[in-house]
């Protein structure tokens, strides 16, 4: 089931706490509202399940208009961050729940639970009480419970935040897995990058109840759009320029800053200044200046981490900024101690330029 | 949504008209009254002159005063150490005195005040006991009789609240004095006692309230000795029928007195109190055995001499009688049977205006809680107060202004059925409200939202969710009230007439007119249907009820 928002907007009291927000999931994609908290993500989960009445916008699953069906006759099914397992019934009882109140009859509830069981992986704890349960199968149950009822949308809420690290990493295959083999469309809300990126067709941004960026996890991390965009995936160095000239037969920028020149790859700017976003590991550290190279610095070492496959440096950038550049797999005659001069080199023909 | 918004905001209306037709009209009906003159109509302060004016009713605000004082230090003296000895070492018996020594919270102060009347009164078994070896014994009448019961069924109150306070504590932090070179003693003065102070001065508030609102045990123990809650009853019953001016004034001081009482217990005590989580609860130690037995001693004497008067009654019940003297020694069923055959309606009067007072006090207690609880909105805080506000108003003072409001004018229900059953719910639906909403506070409200998520609409949602984890709440509050309003006294007094006497009432007035042994089979009937279903409850959830109280 495709879901439309258009122009979504929820109040609470002067706050807007999702601010016009519009976007579309495809049939089958695995999408991600990711954002600091106060974002407005859970807001908006929440106003999809229809727990909320948006002040202004509309809802569509599919062709049909939502906003004013209850949230119990919506048809999505939802992973709460908690869980929210019913703590007076079994698992059985929990999962079967749903299909109850749709008046099922006694032996397909019985097939249909069993069969959600095998895919969840809790066989033989059927009867067991929610507390007597991990962390893990209580999200078992509650992601089984959501599923059973073969909803048209699957609605998490931060369904990861309550488990251990290693744990969150076998789940949210697990979930990813899951969701592929029923191919039902997914509504997933958290704060955390990696999670977002290792389980998400599409991603969406969302920074202060409005929309920052929408796009696959590559596109978002190879080309941001905005400062919070890169910032908050993956980490980024960001450096203002003034721009000098614009070379239309090669698409390139002329830019400086703090004396040094650059040579960048982008559309004409719109205006004087121009900011740039560049992943540590981007940055080459190289010999030292060359002829016919651009974009090449130096700067000194304030501080590096060496951590095995790769070292992190911080080093003084153009007008005294620090930049961080990640060297993978660094010789060890190169590595450079602190109060030493780094050459380096900002990537000439990728495309850095982003919006304030 | 919307609509569902519609429906509890004519519900919160609805809770607030109830709430102002039972509490706050009667209350303002009353203080008005106090400002007018019986006679002429007009306003006037004559009842305030008269009450500064005349030495006697001045002396009645002393001596509740000085009763209540007194009683409370007695029972800080008793459940501060009664509260450590059990909490920190090992005693014989101690889950035993510990769940005896809180019946005295739930049993009727005025069938201890009967007890100690049978063993001490005029005609008492000691009394008599006594002259018979010529030893002149104290006379139980008079603020000794009233100190006596009061700190004896008192007393748990702060041993329940310090001993909270005292498990509360972590080991660690004992520890961090003793590491910093503190001895035992000082550990105990400079950490132990000043983190428990919070719990010590709650109990003094409750202690004190409790005493001060007592009608029971001063009206039939006192004679001669009168206190504020005494004095406002008769002056409401000699000016029945006329404007109680003088009823009102004598109400409108004690309800300053317990207002005041209850604002400062709940904003200046209860915001001192220390939160801690115990993690490592303190050790409890083994003493050697003659400060073991010591310690014993006092726990279980005291536990023995606060339920003493009880068995003193049950006993009474069985015992042949005839007007004020008993034949200790020889056994009779006559007091039951004729309680029972030729009397019975108290009996049913008592148990069908509890249960039916209960039955409302569910329904309110439930849907206030949520509307407290999970529809916060301006009005919460409000309705917090407005729902609550009983507990800090004397019982005596809650049936005056209800008699005098409901006597006449638009809505009459003084001398009817229905004006009891809507003290009784409204005094005790606060029990209910705060183990549910207690609750309801720990139910994370995405368990409902998993419920209307997976296709049942909100109201199905709450019955077939939220009530059943909810449901042990509701029926501890459920019990509290039934059996608190089975042993209500000094409301049902005021509002009851003819026909609807409750047990209590016949219990008190067979006191009153010396009639000891019907009195011990009813007050024994009490007795057994209050222990009765406190048992039950405490055996099938393991519930401690007097800590919800």
């Amino acid at each position: 089931m495709r879901v439309e928002l258009t122009n979504i907007t929820k109040l609470f009291g002067p706050l807007r706490a999702v601010d016009d927000v519009s976007l579309t999931i495809e049939e089958g994609d695995f999408f991600t509202l990711l954002g600091p908290s106060g974002c407005g993500k859970t807001t908006l989960l929440r106003t999809i399940a229809g727990f909320y009445n948006p002040d202004a916008g509309e809802i569509r699953f599919g062709e049909r208009l939502i906003n004013h069906i209850p949230a119990h006759r919506r048809e999505t099914g939802m992973v709460f961050q908690n869980y929210a397992l019913f703590p007076h019934l079994c698992v059985f009882d929990n999962i079967a729940y749903g299909l109850r109140a749709r008046k099922i009859p006694k032996p397909e509830i019985a097939e249909r639970v069993g069969r959600i069981i095998k895919i969840v992986q809790l066989e033989g704890l059927e009867h067991r009480a929610p507390s007597k349960l991990s962390g893990g199968q209580q999200q078992r149950v509650a992601l089984a419970r959501a599923l059973v009822i073969s909803p048209q949308i699957l609605l998490m809420d931060e369904p990861l935040s309550n488990l251990d690290a290693k744990l969150r990493v076998s789940m949210r295959e697990e979930i990813r897995r899951i969701q592929k083999e029923l191919g039902i469309t997914t509504i997933y809300v958290t704060h955390d990058q990696e999670e977002a990126m290792a389980v998400s067709d599409r991603i969406a941004i969302l920074n202060r109840g409005r929309l920052e960026q929408i796009g696959a996890p590559t596109e978002i991390y190879y080309r941001p759009e905005s400062r919070f965009s890169a910032e908050f995936m993956g980490s980024s160095n960001i450096i203002e320029m003034e721009v000098t000239g614009w070379d239309e037969d090669h698409s390139r920028i002329a830019a400086k800053t703090a004396g040094q020149t650059f040579s960048l790859r982008g559309d004409k700017p719109s205006g004087a200044r121009i900011m740039i976003s560049v992943r540590p590991e981007w940055i080459r550290a190289v010999a030292g200046r060359r002829d016919g190279e651009d974009n090449i610095l130096s700067g000194t070492v304030l501080s590096s981490t060496f951590l095995g496959s790769m070292i992190r440096y911080r080093v003084s950038g153009p007008g005294g900024k620090p930049i961080v550049i990640e060297v993978h797999d660094p010789e060890e005659e190169n590595i450079r101690k602190n109060g030493e001069i780094l050459w380096y080199q900002l990537p000439p023909d990728r495309s850095l330029v982003i919006r304030g | 949504m919307r609509k569902s918004f519609h429906a509890w905001n004519i519900i919160l209306v609805a809770i607030f008209a109830i709430l102002f037709f039972a509490v706050l009209y009667p209350i303002l009906y009353i203080f008005k009254a106090s400002f007018v003159n019986p006679e002429t109509g007009a306003f006037s302060l004559k009842s305030y002159a008269t009450f500064l004016h005349y030495p006697y009713y001045l002396r009645c605000l002393r001596n509740s005063l000085f009763v209540s004082t007194l009683s409370t230090v007695l029972t800080l003296a008793i459940g501060i150490p009664f509260a450590f000895f059990l909490s920190r070492y090992k005693i014989p018996g101690k889950n035993l005195i510990r769940t005896l020594g809180t019946l005295p919270l739930i049993l009727p102060t005025f069938i201890g005040a009967e007890a100690w009347l049978i063993l001490l009164g005029r005609n008492g078994l000691f009394a008599k006991a006594f002259r018979g070896i010529d030893v002149e014994i104290p006379s139980i009448y008079g603020w000794k009789g009233i100190v006596l019961v009061f700190t004896l069924q008192f007393f748990p109150f702060v041993f329940l609240m310090v001993s909270a306070a005292l498990n509360a504590i972590d080991r660690s932090l004992e520890e961090a004095a003793t590491n910093l070179g503190a001895g035992r003693l000082r550990v105990f003065f400079t950490v132990t006692l000043p983190v428990v102070t919070p719990a010590i001065l709650s109990g003094a508030l409750v202690v004190f309230y409790l005493c001060i609102e007592n009608f029971g045990v001063p009206v039939l123990i006192g004679e001669d000795f009168r206190v504020l809650s005494v004095q406002a009853y008769n002056e409401f019953i000699s000016e029945l029928g006329g404007s109680p001016s003088m009823a009102g004034a004598l109400s409108m001081i004690l309800l300053a007195i317990t207002l005041s009482l209850t604002v400062f217990q709940k904003y200046w005590v209860e915001r001192k109190n220390y939160t801690m989580t115990s993690l490592n609860p303190i050790q409890v130690k083994r003493l050697r055995p003659l400060p073991t037995f010591l310690i014993w001693f006092f726990c279980a004497g005291m536990v023995f001499v606060a339920l003493f008067p009880f068995a003193v009654v049950m006993v009474s019940s069985i015992t042949k009688t005839q007007g004020p003297v008993m034949y200790f020694g020889q056994f009779s069923l006559d007091n039951f049977i004729r309680a029972v055959t030729i009397a019975p309606r108290p009996i049913i009067n008592s148990f069908f205006l509890a249960t039916t007072a209960t039955l409302i006090g569910i329904v309110f207690g439930i849907v206030v809680s949520y509307l407290l609880v999970r529809k916060r909105g301006a009005v919460s805080y409000l309705l917090d107060i407005l729902v609550m506000l009983p507990l800090a108003i004397a019982g005596t003072v809650q049936g005056i202004a209800l008699a005098a409001t409901y006597n006449k004018g638009f809505i009459v229900l003084t001398g009817t059925w229905m004006i009891l059953v809507l003290a009784y719910f409204i005094r005790k639906a606060p029990y209910s409200i705060k183990t549910t909403s207690s609750l309801l506070q720990q139910i994370d409200p995405s368990i409902e939202e998993a419920s209307i998520n997976l296709g049942v609409p909100p109201v199905r949602s709450f019955i077939r969710v939220v009530l059943p984890i909810m449901l042990p709440g509701i029926i501890a509050g459920a019990i509290i009230m039934w059996v608190t309003t089975l042993a209500e006294l000094s409301t049902t007094i005021v509002l009851y007439y003819g026909p609807w006497a409750t047990m209590t009432v016949e219990i008190f007035q067979r006191i009153g007119s010396g009639d000891f042994g019907p009195a011990s089979a009813y007050a024994t009937i009490l007795i057994i249907s209050v222990l009765i279903p406190l048992f039950i409850l405490n055996r099938v959830s393991g519930k401690d009820l007097a800590s919800s109280l």
